[in-house]
């Protein structure tokens, strides 16, 4: 469904990918985790070219994205994208700013686009919201709309760069769980995340990245408890505070 | 009373010689520039838009243009389209019309840049979003963009136009009959009279303008520009002067000073 082939990026002198060789098959659930600045974003962001790549090739659906002559509106349509910051339309109500995208570019009717739009709220839980402005919600349920907007365009892949990040402690949850039946129901998911109970519930793989290149890839029990290499070891008990160490074991 | 005496001339002030001769007065004013608003809000709004381009065949002229309009006084733009244009239309150009061209050349870059601090001050995640929806740029900014870019660039545009309206009293130099032109021949006719004239013609001024913002002011109540506070025109603030005034204890309650005050906040 993706395939980097050594791709590479560079922010002037800032190589941000190295050498990024990784594929990703249908209805696989990918999570990406590693320290600030390791470039999982921009991985992330390269896959619907909102970032372009300077060397390589990504190849998504059967498209290659450096052609120039790969329809980008039509690349995008297929993938669905929730931000950190959940970007909802702040001028259009909950329920406009799903109908928005599949009226402009699927050119569906306004009673078509208004029905499934609140098929998608109510999946979400949101139905009582639909005429809210974004500024009325709370951030979990602004989430939770970015994400029925993205499905509103019935993607065959779906990224999440950090969602749950910008939310209190106690919303997150909220927007884990529409995740997690979203996985379940066989979406193609590339989640950039640091929510570690998620990833050990749906991922199928998780990749640690560090300084623009990939470490280390595997399942997630491989990754987060018995990671091989001494950098991703270090990340893991630094930031999810887990006795990563077989040393802490045995002691007990 | 000097100034009552005015009202005689009332019709002069207001439409000029209109119904026998040409349309005059502050029906003028008013005529160039809704004119002038009107076409230097395309025009304006193209100039910033292509200001934002990263090609530099297109952005070059623009700042070109731009740059050179705003450091020019509009007196000088008025006379330059005075000259210039009978030069290119060969001595048929109306008074009128060379001035209405030179306010519009000279709001337009003002308006570029309204547009362009506008469609800036919209978060890029917007685009963002909307792109990776599989909107086409059009959309994403016929869509998205403009309609939370004309929402900031609201207020700037209405003191503009404002501004641009007074400005028209300048045009008054190459003859044109408006408000002011009335005015200084009511005074000329009436040498006794002349600050009557003048006041007559402020009120005029005063009028025009003072409608114009206050229509605006609840037009941006209703789309919500600011919060409603910030729109009284009655709202003070008084933390943040640098000498606050001391605070009125309502109801007779103790007057102590703040220093002995165990609860003062």
């Amino acid at each position: 469904m993706i395939k980097f082939i050594a791709t590479n990026k560079w922010f002037h002198n800032h190589h941000v990918l190295r050498n990024i060789n990784l594929e990703i098959s249908k209805g696989e659930v990918i999570v990406i985790c590693g320290p600030s600045g390791a470039g999982k974003s921009t991985l992330l962001r390269t896959i619907n070219k909102l970032e372009s790549i300077d060397d390589g090739e990504i190849i998504v659906d059967g498209m290659y994205l450096s052609d120039p002559k790969t329809d980008l509106t039509a690349l995008r349509a297929e993938i669905g994208m929730v931000f950190q910051h959940f970007n909802l339309y702040p001028h259009k109500t909950a329920l406009k700013n799903i109908t928005l995208a599949p009226r402009k570019v699927r050119g569906l009717g306004k009673k078509q686009a208004t029905e499934k739009a609140l098929k998608l709220l109510e999946r979400v839980g949101l139905t009582h919201r639909r005429d809210a402005f974004p500024v009325q919600l709370s951030g979990g349920e602004q989430q939770r709309v970015a994400i029925a907007r993205s499905l509103a365009m019935e993607p065959k892949i779906m990224l999440f760069d950090e969602p749950t990040s910008a939310l209190d402690p106690e919303l997150i949850n909220e927007v884990l769980d529409v995740m997690v039946s979203l996985a379940k129901e066989g979406m193609t998911m590339v989640v950039v995340t640091h929510e570690i109970g998620f990833a050990q519930k749906v991922a199928d793989r998780v990749v640690f990245m560090d300084d623009g290149e990939i470490i280390e890839t595997g399942i997630p029990p491989d990754i987060f408890v018995n990671p091989q290499h001494p950098r991703t070891r270090n990340f893991m008990s630094s930031v999810f505070h887990i006795p990563v160490f077989g040393e802490t074991e045995e002691e007990k | 009373m000097d100034l009552l005496d005015q009202f005689s001339n009332i019709n002069f002030y207001l439409f000029g010689t209109f119904p026998k001769g040409e349309v005059g007065g502050l029906l003028l004013n008013i005529i160039m520039a809704f004119l002038a608003i009107c076409f230097s809000c395309v025009f304006g709004i193209m100039l910033g838009y292509s200001r934002l381009s990263c090609r530099l065949y297109i952005k070059l002229p623009c700042i070109a243009y731009i740059e050179l309009v705003r450091s020019t006084p509009l007196i000088m733009i008025i006379f330059w389209f005075y000259f210039f244009l009978p030069y290119l239309f060969g001595g048929n150009v109306t008074v009128f019309w060379s001035a209405v061209v030179s306010l519009c050349a000279y709001a337009a870059a003002y308006q570029a840049e309204i547009v362009r601090a506008g469609i800036m001050a919209v978060p890029k995640g917007q685009l963002e979003a909307a792109l990776s929806t599989g909107m086409s740029r059009y959309n994403a900014m016929r869509y998205v963009i403009l309609p939370q870019a004309f929402k900031i660039m609201l207020p700037s545009f209405v003191s503009f136009f404002v501004s641009l309206f007074k400005d028209t009293s300048v045009t008054y130099i190459i003859g044109v009959m408006e408000l002011t032109q009335t005015g200084i021949i009511v005074s000329q006719r009436q040498p006794d009279k002349i600050y009557a004239a003048y006041l007559s013609m402020a009120i005029g001024f005063w009028v025009v303008c003072f409608t114009m913002s206050h229509l605006a002011r609840r037009l941006e109540k209703r789309i919500g520009v600011f919060d409603l506070e910030s729109i009284r025109p009655d709202a003070c603030r008084d933390e943040f002067m640098l000498v606050p005034k001391t605070k009125k204890t309502g109801e007779g309650v103790d007057e102590t000073p703040s220093c002995c005050s165990s609860d003062s906040k």
